[in-house]
C-alpha cells in the first residue's frame, strides 16, 4: 500500500510539473480529488489492512494528499504569475467613439429617496450643506449639549479615529454619529435666517444584523429664523410626508427626548400599511414614527454664535434607509451597502426620479 | 388602563411591551429620572389623566429617625459622595419573601432573592432610590469606608464574577477589604446569607459620572447603576430609607443605630413668560391655562413670572424645559400646522451637489447601476490590494473598530467596486457596469489637522472583453466633463495593469486615473476576469 501511495505521488508530481495550463491542472485535480479521484477512493482499501500497517499508512496518506494539493496550488500560482509577466506585452488599445453596450441603469434606492427629499425642501428655500464625516467630539457631542459621560451618550455608540500619530488625543476625533454635527458648522458659516440641509453618511458602533447597520445615511434640516415655532415644525413634517405618501397622510407630533432640542418631538405618520387601522408593522397603534425633530436648544444656538433671545431654530431629521425599507418592503438593512445587484436592480416600484 | 396606554406616548414617552398587567416605558436615553420609580410614574399619569395620586408622602416629622430615639451610627465622612446614609438593623431572619413581593418584583423584570434583599429592590422600584444591604458581621468593626480603588484591586461581585478595578472606581470598604463597587454592584463577601441577622443598610447619592464610567467599563449596567446615572433627589432618598426601615421592622427587625443627613434639594425658580411660551409652541394660551397645566405637574408659580419644579423633576432647568411641559399638557398632536414665515431661498453654493446629481443621472442614463459600499476597506479588499505590504500605515485608522472589517477607512473607492464586481460575478452576473459617488479619507498633510476628506466618483466595468478599459473610456468621454487622458503615472502601482493605466487631467491638473485592475488583485478577490476602473476627485472639476 505504501508503494502504491509513493508511486501515485511520483507520477502526479511529474504530471503537475509538466503542465503549463490552468485547464490541465483542473483535470489533474479532478483525477486526484474528484468524486472518484484516486486520492479520494484510496482510504476505502485501508479497512482490509492489518492494524500495524495502518499506523504508518495513515500519516503517509495524509502527507501525500497535502503534497499533491500544495503542488497543484503552487503550480497554479506559477502559471498565473507567468501570465502576469506577459501583461507588459499587452498594449494600451483604446478607440475613442466606439459604441457603449446598451444596459439598463439603476439609481440606488437611498439616492432616489434623498433626491426626492432634497427637492421637496429645496422648493421651500433650503440648500444643501457639506459637513465633515470625521469630526471632533466637540462638534458631534459637546456643542450639542451632550457633555462627556452624559447618560444620553448611550444613544450613540461611537467609532473613534486613532489620530494620535498626527496630534489628536484619544477620544478627540470620531466618525460622526449623526448629521447634527452639521449644526455648529452651519451656524458658523452662515448668519440667520438659515435654511440648510445636510444629507450623508453617519456611523455607529453597531454589530451588523438585519436591523442594525454601522454605516447609514441621515437627512437633517437646520432652520433658524425669528419666531419659528413647533407649529412650523408640524407644517414642515406634514408638508414633507404628504409629498412622499400623498395628501391623505396624517401627521402628529409626540414628546421625545434629544439633548440638543427643547422642546423635542417625535414625528408620527399614519401607518402607511394599514392607513391607521392598526397592523403588525405599526404594532396595532395605527401610527409609525417616521422622523425626529425639535426646537434647537438655546445653548446649542449660543454655541453656534446665535442669540436665542432673538432667533429660534428647528432641527428636523429623517432616516433615508428606514424610509426606503418601508417603501420597498426591504427586511434586511444590510442590502443597501452590499452592492448586491440582484437587490439593487430588482426592486419593485418606480425607479425613475419624481 | 386603555386611556393611560393611549395617553402615555402622546404626552410623556413611547411605550414598549403592553400586557393586561403592565406597560413598559421606552427609557433608552431618556432624561426623565422620575420615570424610573413607580411614584414618579404615578405623578406623571395623574397629571396627564387629570387625576390625583392615591398615596401620601410621609411628612418629615413622621420619619422613623424623627419619631423615635435611635443611636447615632458612625458613617463615613468623605467628599467623594454627595450623601451617604447608613442604618443598622438587627434581629432579622432570612427567609423567602411573601408572594405579593415576589409578584411585584417579577412583573418589574427583577427576581426575588430573599426577604432582606427583596426589601431593597421593592423600595428601589417604588421610590427610584437604590439601597444596598451589607451583612454587618462581614464588615470589620461595622465600620464603612468610602474611597476610590487602587489600580489592580479586585472584587468578586454578587454575580460571582471577579472584577478588576481602576483608580477612578468608587468602592465601599471596611478597614481591610472591599465590600462593593459603589452604585454598581455589591461584593459577594458581604452579601446577605441564610445566617444574616444584622444588616447595614446604605442609602446614598453617588456622582452619576463616576458611576456611569465604572458601570460601562465593567459592562455592568444594573437597575441600581441606571438610577444613580440618571440622578436622585435627597427628599426621595429620605422617604425611601424611612420606608425601608419600616418594612424591616414589620418582619421583626430592630433599628439599632442610624446616620442620616437631613438635606433638602436645591430648588431653582425658572422664569417663564406667556409670550415666549406661545411663540415657541405656535399657539395662543392664556396665563391661567399655562399655570393650570403646570400645576397638574406640581410645577408651582413662585416669584412673579417664575416657577418651581417638584423635587422629583431633576430634568427641568430652563424656560424651554417648562415650555415643553406646557406643550405636552396641551397635547403635541393639537399643535396646528403654520406655514413657514418666509420662503426666501438660502444663498449657498450648490455647485458640488448639482454636479453630483447631474453625474448620477447621466450615468444611470448611460446604463450603469449606482452602488453604495462601506467607507471602510474590508479585510478581503486590503489583502488583495496591499501588494507591497505598506497600505495600512497610510490609511486613516479607527481606534475602536467593531471588527477588522471596520478598522481602516478607504482612501479610494475603486477597490470596493472591484470587490462588488467579483461578488456579483460569482452570483451569476457576467456583465457589470457600476459606479459610486462618495467620500474617501486620507491622513492629514500636517500634524494637528484632522484627516482630509474628498468626494470621488468611481466607475468599474467588467464587460467580458480582454480590454474593458476601452469601453470605460468611452463612458467617461460621454460624460463630457472636459477631462483629458494623460500619459501613464510614473509611480509604482502594482495594483494596476503594468501598461494599461493613465492619469486623468482637468485644466492640466491631475485629478485621478483610469486603469485596468491588475489580474492579481482581481484574482485575490476570487475571480479571473478583466476589470477596468476609473476614479477622480469631484471638487477638482467644479
Amino acid at each position: 500500500m505504501l508503494d502504491k501511495i509513493t508511486q501515485l505521488v511520483t507520477a502526479y508530481q511529474a504530471k503537475i510539473t509538466q503542465s503549463n495550463m490552468l485547464a490541465e491542472l483542473d483535470t489533474i485535480y479532478l483525477e486526484l480529488f474528484g468524486k472518484s479521484g484516486q486520492i479520494t477512493v484510496l482510504p476505502k482499501d485501508f479497512k482490509s489492512l492489518p492494524a500495524t500497517e495502518l499506523k504508518t499508512i495513515g500519516p503517509a496518506f495524509n502527507q501525500a494528499k497535502q503534497e499533491l494539493e500544495q503542488a497543484i496550488s503552487q503550480k497554479r500560482h506559477d502559471i498565473k504569475e507567468q501570465a502576469y509577466q506577459k501583461l507588459s506585452e499587452e498594449k494600451w488599445e483604446v478607440k475613442v467613439d466606439s459604441p457603449i453596450k446598451k444596459r439598463q441603469g439603476y439609481l440606488h434606492p437611498i439616492t432616489e429617496f434623498e433626491n426626492q427629499t432634497a427637492q421637496i425642501f429645496s422648493n421651500l428655500g433650503f440648500k444643501q450643506f457639506e459637513a465633515p464625516l470625521i469630526d471632533t467630539d466637540f462638534n458631534n457631542f459637546e456643542a450639542l449639549n451632550i457633555p462627556p459621560d452624559h447618560p444620553a451618550r448611550d444613544l450613540w455608540d461611537t467609532l473613534y479615529i486613532d489620530g494620535q500619530s498626527y496630534g489628536f488625543k484619544a477620544g478627540h476625533l470620531l466618525l460622526r454619529t449623526h448629521t447634527s454635527n452639521a449644526q455648529v458648522h452651519v451656524m458658523k458659516a452662515f448668519k440667520p435666517p438659515i435654511k440648510m440641509m445636510n444629507i450623508d453618511r453617519c456611523f455607529r458602533y453597531e454589530n451588523l444584523d438585519a436591523r442594525h447597520e454601522h454605516t447609514f445615511d441621515q437627512f437633517e434640516l437646520i432652520y433658524i429664523d425669528k419666531g419659528l415655532s413647533m407649529a412650523n415644525l408640524q407644517y414642515l413634517s406634514e408638508h414633507f410626508l404628504k409629498q412622499i405618501y400623498g395628501p391623505d397622510m396624517k401627521v402628529r407630533l409626540k414628546p421625545k427626548y434629544y439633548p440638543f432640542t427643547e422642546p423635542s418631538a417625535g414625528i408620527d405618520g399614519l401607518c402607511i400599511f394599514c392607513k391607521g387601522q392598526g397592523c403588525k408593522v405599526c404594532g396595532g397603534v395605527g401610527w409609525l414614527e417616521l422622523a425626529g425633530a425639535g426646537m434647537i436648544h438655546p445653548q446649542v444656538l449660543k454655541n453656534g454664535g446665535v442669540d436665542p433671545d432673538v432667533y429660534s431654530g428647528i432641527a428636523w431629521g429623517v432616516g433615508p434607509g428606514r424610509m426606503a425599507m418601508l417603501k420597498y418592503d426591504v427586511s434586511d438593512v444590510r442590502l443597501f451597502n452590499s452592492g448586491d445587484l440582484k437587490f439593487l436592480q430588482g426592486l419593485k416600484g418606480d425607479t425613475s426620479e419624481s | 388602563m386603555g386611556e393611560v396606554e393611549r395617553l402615555l406616548p402622546l404626552r410623556t414617552i413611547s411605550t414598549k411591551e403592553i400586557t393586561d398587567q403592565s406597560i413598559e416605558l421606552d427609557m433608552k436615553g431618556y432624561n426623565r429620572a422620575d420615570l424610573l420609580s413607580l411614584r414618579g410614574v404615578a405623578y406623571e399619569i395623574a397629571a396627564i389623566t387629570d387625576s390625583t395620586v392615591t398615596f401620601n408622602e410621609t411628612p418629615h416629622d413622621g420619619w422613623i429617625w424623627n419619631t423615635s430615639r435611635v443611636d447615632k451610627l458612625e458613617a463615613p465622612s468623605t467628599n467623594l459622595v454627595k450623601t451617604y446614609n447608613l442604618a443598622k438593623i438587627s434581629n432579622l431572619k432570612v427567609g423567602p419573601s411573601p408572594k405579593d413581593w415576589i409578584d411585584k418584583l417579577e412583573s418589574s423584570g427583577m427576581r426575588s432573592i430573599n426577604n432582606l434583599t427583596d426589601i431593597t429592590n421593592l423600595i428601589m422600584l417604588e421610590y427610584g432610590q437604590p439601597l444596598h444591604a451589607f451583612d454587618a458581621k462581614t464588615v470589620a468593626s461595622e465600620q464603612i469606608i468610602v474611597r476610590t480603588a487602587k489600580a489592580g484591586e479586585k472584587l468578586v461581585t454578587l454575580d460571582s464574577r471577579e472584577r478588576e478595578l481602576e483608580e477612578n472606581d468608587l468602592v465601599i470598604t471596611d478597614s481591610d477589604k472591599i465590600l462593593g463597587i459603589a452604585g454598581v454592584m455589591g461584593g459577594k463577601n458581604s452579601e446577605i446569607t441564610d445566617q444574616t441577622q444584622t444588616i447595614l443598610l446604605e442609602a446614598a447619592i453617588f456622582d452619576p459620572i463616576l458611576i456611569r464610567q465604572t458601570a460601562s467599563r465593567l459592562s455592568l449596567n444594573s437597575e441600581a447603576s441606571k438610577r444613580f446615572v440618571h440622578g436622585l433627589s435627597e427628599e426621595r432618598l429620605l422617604q425611601a430609607l424611612d420606608s425601608a426601615i419600616k418594612m424591616y421592622q414589620q418582619i421583626g427587625g430592630e433599628l439599632r443605630a442610624i446616620q442620616v443627613t437631613d438635606k433638602t434639594d436645591s430648588k431653582i425658580a425658572i422664569p417663564l413668560t406667556v409670550s415666549k411660551t406661545n411663540q415657541l409652541i405656535g399657539i395662543e394660551l392664556k396665563k391661567d391655562q399655562i399655570d393650570n397645566f403646570l400645576k397638574k405637574l406640581h410645577i408651582i408659580a413662585s416669584d412673579p413670572g417664575k416657577f418651581t419644579a417638584p423635587y422629583w423633576r431633576l430634568d427641568l432647568k430652563i424656560e424651554e424645559d417648562l415650555i415643553e411641559e406646557v406643550a405636552r399638557m396641551y397635547g403635541y398632536e393639537n399643535i396646528p400646522a403654520t406655514p413657514l414665515p418666509n420662503l426666501d431661498p438660502q444663498t449657498a453654493d450648490q455647485s458640488l451637489f448639482e454636479l453630483i446629481n447631474k453625474l448620477k443621472e447621466q450615468l444611470v442614463e448611460i446604463g450603469l447601476t449606482e452602488v453604495e459600499t462601506y467607507s471602510f476597506f474590508s479585510t478581503d479588499v486590503l489583502k488583495s490590494i496591499d501588494l507591497n505590504g505598506d497600505k495600512r500605515q497610510n490609511l486613516v485608522k479607527v481606534a475602536n473598530p467593531i471588527s477588522a472589517e471596520t478598522e481602516y477607512l478607504r482612501d479610494s473607492i475603486w477597490p470596493n467596486l472591484a470587490e462588488v464586481v467579483s461578488k456579483n460575478y460569482r452570483q451569476g452576473f457576467s456583465d457589470i457596469a457600476i459606479f459610486e459617488i462618495g467620500r474617501v479619507f486620507y491622513l492629514p498633510a500636517e500634524s494637528s489637522q484632522p484627516p482630509e476628506e474628498s468626494y470621488r466618483l468611481s466607475l468599474s466595468l467588467m464587460n467580458n472583453t480582454d480590454n474593458p478599459i476601452e469601453e470605460l473610456i468611452n463612458i467617461l468621454e460621454k460624460l463630457d466633463l472636459g477631462i483629458t487622458i494623460d500619459g501613464p503615472s510614473q509611480k509604482d502601482m502594482p495594483e494596476f495593469h503594468p501598461v494599461r493605466h493613465r492619469r486623468l487631467l482637468f485644466n492640466d491638473q491631475p485629478i485621478g486615473g483610469i486603469a485596468e485592475v491588475h489580474p492579481r488583485v482581481i484574482n485575490g478577490l476570487g475571480i479571473d476576469k478583466r476589470v477596468a476602473v476609473t476614479e477622480f476627485s469631484l471638487k477638482a472639476i467644479l
